[in-house]
């Protein structure tokens, strides 16, 4: 299956032409850009790894271009993500996040049902990966 | 990452060279380089239009000089040179020295060049005293690693960044005798050769004119007999010598008019006269040379 | 004007002597008023009676929206009663129509209880709309000082958290009402669900007038759609949503509903205007303690938002609902089939959205109007919109708006799922060619063109509807009109 997080995972997978495109969208606005990569790719895990600091003050995409392509020649088989963060009163939040890399195979996830009273169920998503230990999942 | 939407053309070097000769007194070398750099961009957007093929051309630099002589004027210019170029993407400039470079301890010096590197990127990197970098009586130096970073960026990623490296004539020859690798990479080494008379005179009048001063005529005469003595003195640092004389010309028409400041009309108030040059020691010095030979 | 003695305030010895008065002649206009930053602010539009001076038609609406009565009343001197009478203080005639008149009018803050609608609206528009020197009066806009506004806690979640618990940034999201309105039972109801939300959408919606019928249990609805929502979560890896419509008879049996809703782990729930502003504002309190996103539904609003001479405008409702605390409110489409010129919607996406809403006459905002740091509500865009039309939604309404495609997701030739998908790639397509600067609104067309090259589903969508558009006047439109620049 294909994990439809992020905001363009409808589309074919961003060439880097696009990728840096929609980075120097981000520096425009003056967004922080950071990369992040995880294993675990369950919905409510928000906290994935970061690589490196958030870029501040950066002029150019080509800079966090070369971050991206680090950490997906360190990590090939996790997933990649880019974060833009919007420091203004208000906001204070991210902006955009997209996915930049995946793992060639993606098994999806187990929904567990535990039946309780009535007709209810409680639902436990598990990715079908996270069977497996940190680091030997895809 | 050359040729911006609209191809630059002729037209627009030559108006690019004529900003440039009204800003920049002498430098004829630089000026002449930087025709040429400009020339080959317009050609290789006529090659291009031809369906000719076009390689980007190298464009690391070093500047080599006496202080004063303007290399890092140039080096600030340049940066908005190569974006009207359509060269550099952004246009700004990011100027370091060693320290911003190289770390205390291990492992502290990559992150910090890369961090350069990543907030110069799209512009030009000015590095001041390049030769800093490189002390080879000390075997924990950290600079080595930040050399070895530049250069691998210096011949990967020739389409984002430009370096200039700016120092002293001699110290630079050695820093690259020890370092190969680097010097093949600059493709545009420039010296600057130090000022003559009649350029700092101008160098001079324009200074004034920045600063809202003028010479009458006496002074002029005698900023020209003070130039030639200081030249002759040691240390004498070019352009950044003459804004110093003239700082010091300023003091001395400020205490000449002081007590009748409040009564001064425009002219008074921006006019340098001979009294205030002839007052410098180094005329005085002069003077006494003269006498005694 | 105020030479004539029908608009001056009578004197004070004359004043309280039984009898008749004009109101302007009691006091309610006072053309020398500056307004305090802590008075209350409204802004009628009123089409007085023949014969009925502007002025006096203002006072009288100040007057009958606070203190005053027909007659003089001595009970009034039991009172400091200048405070607690409303001051109309401007009234300026409306371009183009020489019958209409806009009227400002300040209260004190005394007037008004802290922290409820429910007073502010019985206070404003209880009595005022009913009178008869007017033969129209329509509340255009409010200001509502810092002051009163922090006695709100507003919305409960709000458009920044909304994101972070949904993990969804940097693109509007996308909703579908279930359809057929009416007739399907729970189990089938969730088909619809399940299809939609696998497809591509973000959330699906009950529509207002589902709530516990013959043919459909509200329970029977929560426990298939929430088997709907976890399915499709588990086939995308994303936080799905549906709305579940919470609205009943009674409070009670709404918070019932809400607590089976948090019980079966919905991240939302939803509730239409109907309910009445003192059951929002409890209802929105019960979504803050538990972590529930809050959707109003603006059902009925049409009735009196919709005539620009009568009634009240929906940018005051959206002030309302905002202060009562909702987190995603209907606020039109623009281009879709339901009333809203696209200057005026633009005006309650401000007010939605803003931290302080911008004067901006030619989309209808006639006050600067400071939130205060409260949350900002996620407008809703919903109403025979179609995913040929997403450059036009994303250029008008930009990134934090959910735009709901009923019609346009389950009427797709090739199925539900089909018709989810084709709207997602179609957004995510022309979200990312506007990031690269490219301009949606004139390259739209081809950008969702070639986007379906490698999209059936979006490449029938657009095959089926691409003819598809409502062009009526608006009843609804600025009366200000921007004058171009000369550039």
């Amino acid at each position: 299956m294909r994990v439809t997080q992020g905001a363009f995972s409808f589309l074919p997978d961003l060439t880097d032409q696009q990728i840096k495109a929609q980075v120097e969208y981000c520096l425009r606005n003056n967004w922080a850009v950071s990369v992040e990569y995880t294993d675990d790719i369950h919905p409510r895990n928000t906290y994935w790894e970061m690589f490196g600091m958030p870029m501040f003050d950066l002029h150019d995409a080509a800079g966090v271009m070369l971050e991206i392509n680090a950490c997906r020649k360190t990590y090939p088989r996790h997933y990649v993500r880019v974060n833009a963060f919007d420091s203004t009163l208000g906001w204070e939040t991210i902006r955009l996040s997209f996915l930049v890399n995946r793992p060639l195979e993606e098994p999806g996830f187990r929904l567990r049902r535990l039946e309780a009273q009535g007709r209810v169920q409680r639902y436990a998503i598990e990715p079908y990966a996270t069977d497996q230990p940190p680091g030997h999942r895809y | 990452m050359s040729d911006p939407a609209g191809a630059i053309g002729e037209q627009d070097v030559l108006a690019l060279l004529a900003d440039l000769d009204r800003e920049l007194i002498g430098l004829a070398p630089v000026k002449r380089r930087i025709r040429d750099v400009a020339a080959l961009l317009v050609v290789d957007s006529a090659r291009r239009s031809q369906g000719l093929p076009v390689a980007p051309p190298g464009l690391h630099m070093c500047f080599t000089g006496n202080p004063g002589t303007g290399k890092t004027t140039v080096a600030l210019k340049m940066a908005s040179i190569l974006h009207r170029l359509g060269y550099a993407r952004k246009g700004h400039l990011v100027a370091v020295t060693r320290d911003d470079l190289v770390g205390q301890y291990i492992g502290h010096t990559a992150p910090k060049t890369r961090e350069v590197l990543k907030r110069a990127m799209g512009g030009v990197l000015f590095i001041d005293e390049a030769y800093y970098l490189y002390r080879p009586e000390n075997e924990r130096d950290y600079g080595q690693e930040a050399i070895e970073i530049l250069l691998q960026v210096m011949e990967n990623q020739r389409e984002d960044l430009v370096v200039i490296l700016a120092g002293y004539k001699d110290r630079m020859a050695r820093f690259f005798e020890s370092n190969p690798g680097l010097s093949s990479r600059i493709a545009h080494h420039i010296d600057f050769p130090d000022y003559s008379g009649e350029e700092l005179m101008r160098i001079a009048d324009l200074m004034l004119q920045q600063m809202g001063y003028r010479f009458d005529d006496a002074a002029r005469a005698a900023f020209g007999q003070y130039l030639k003595a200081r030249m002759k003195q040691a240390h004498f640092a070019n352009a950044r010598s003459v804004r110093n004389a003239l700082d010091r010309a300023r003091l001395r028409h400020a205490s000449r008019l002081f007590g009748a400041i409040a009564g001064a009309d425009r002219d008074a108030l921006s006019t340098i006269s001979a009294q205030d040059i002839l007052a410098s020691r180094v005329l005085q010095a002069a003077e006494d040379g003269a006498h005694h030979t | 004007m105020g030479a004539s003695g029908h608009t001056q305030q009578m004197d004070i010895s004359k004043r309280y002597t039984a009898g008749v008065l004009k109101y302007a002649q009691m006091g309610y206009w006072q053309p020398a008023y500056e307004p305090k930053e802590s008075d209350v602010l409204a802004l009628f539009r009123i089409t007085p009676q023949e014969g009925v001076d502007p002025e006096e038609a203002a006072a009288a609406v100040a007057g009958e929206s606070s203190t005053a009565t027909w007659t003089v009343v001595w009970t009034d001197r039991l009172t400091a009663c200048e405070n607690y009478r409303a001051k109309a203080y401007k009234v300026e005639p409306v371009p183009n129509n020489p019958l209409q008149y806009f009227a400002w009018i300040a209260y004190e803050l005394d007037l008004f209880e802290e922290g409820s609608i429910a007073n502010l609206t019985a206070s404003i528009i209880g009595n005022v709309f009913s009178f008869k020197p007017l033969k129209a009066a329509r509340l255009e806009d409010m200001r509502l000082p810092l002051a009163y506004v922090k006695t709100f806690r507003g919305p409960p979640t709000g458009i920044v958290v909304e994101r972070e618990r949904l993990d969804k940034f940097g693109r509007p999201l996308l909703g579908a009402t279930t359809k057929p309105k009416l007739g399907l039972s729970g189990k089938n109801y969730g088909r619809v669900v399940y299809e939609a939300l696998k497809g591509g959408l973000d959330f699906v919606k009950d529509d207002e007038n589902i709530n516990s019928q013959a043919f459909m249990h509200w329970r029977d609805r929560f426990l298939y759609c929430m088997e709907a929502v976890n399915r499709a979560a588990a086939a995308t890896g994303e936080i799905k949503g549906h709305y579940l419509n919470v609205t009943a008879g009674t409070m009670e049996e709404m918070y019932q509903r809400a607590e089976f809703a948090r019980e079966l782990a919905s991240v939302i729930v939803m509730v239409d205007l109907v309910v009445g502003w003192t059951a929002i504002q409890s209802l929105s309190n019960w979504c803050r303690d538990n972590d529930m996103i809050l959707h109003m539904h603006r059902a009925g609003h049409g009735t009196y938002t919709r005539q620009k001479s009568h009634g009240v405008s929906f940018r005051v409702i959206a002030k309302w609902l905002r202060l009562a605390g909702v987190d995603h409110l209907h606020a039109g489409t623009a281009v879709g089939k339901l009333e809203g010129d696209p200057m005026t919607v633009q005006g309650y996406y401000a007010v939605c959205r803003e931290s302080v809403t911008p004067v901006e006459l030619p989309r209808g905002l006639f006050f600067r109007q400071d939130w205060g740091g409260m949350r900002k509500v996620m407008p809703v865009a919903s109403g025979g919109i179609h995913a040929g039309q997403m450059h036009q939604l994303l250029d008008l309404f930009g990134d934090d708006v959910v735009l709901q495609f009923g019609g346009g997701t389950i009427g797709h030739p090739m199925g539900i799922q089909a018709g989810a998908t084709a709207n997602r790639v179609a957004l995510e397509a022309t979200v990312l060619a506007r990031n690269e600067g490219r301009d949606i609104r004139h390259e739209g067309p081809d950008i969702l063109a070639s986007a379906a090259r490698h999209c059936k589903p979006l490449q029938a969508a657009l095959d089926t509807w691409k003819d598809v558009t409502f062009n009526y006047a608006s009843t609804d439109t600025s009366d200000f009109v921007p004058t171009p620049s000369v550039s």
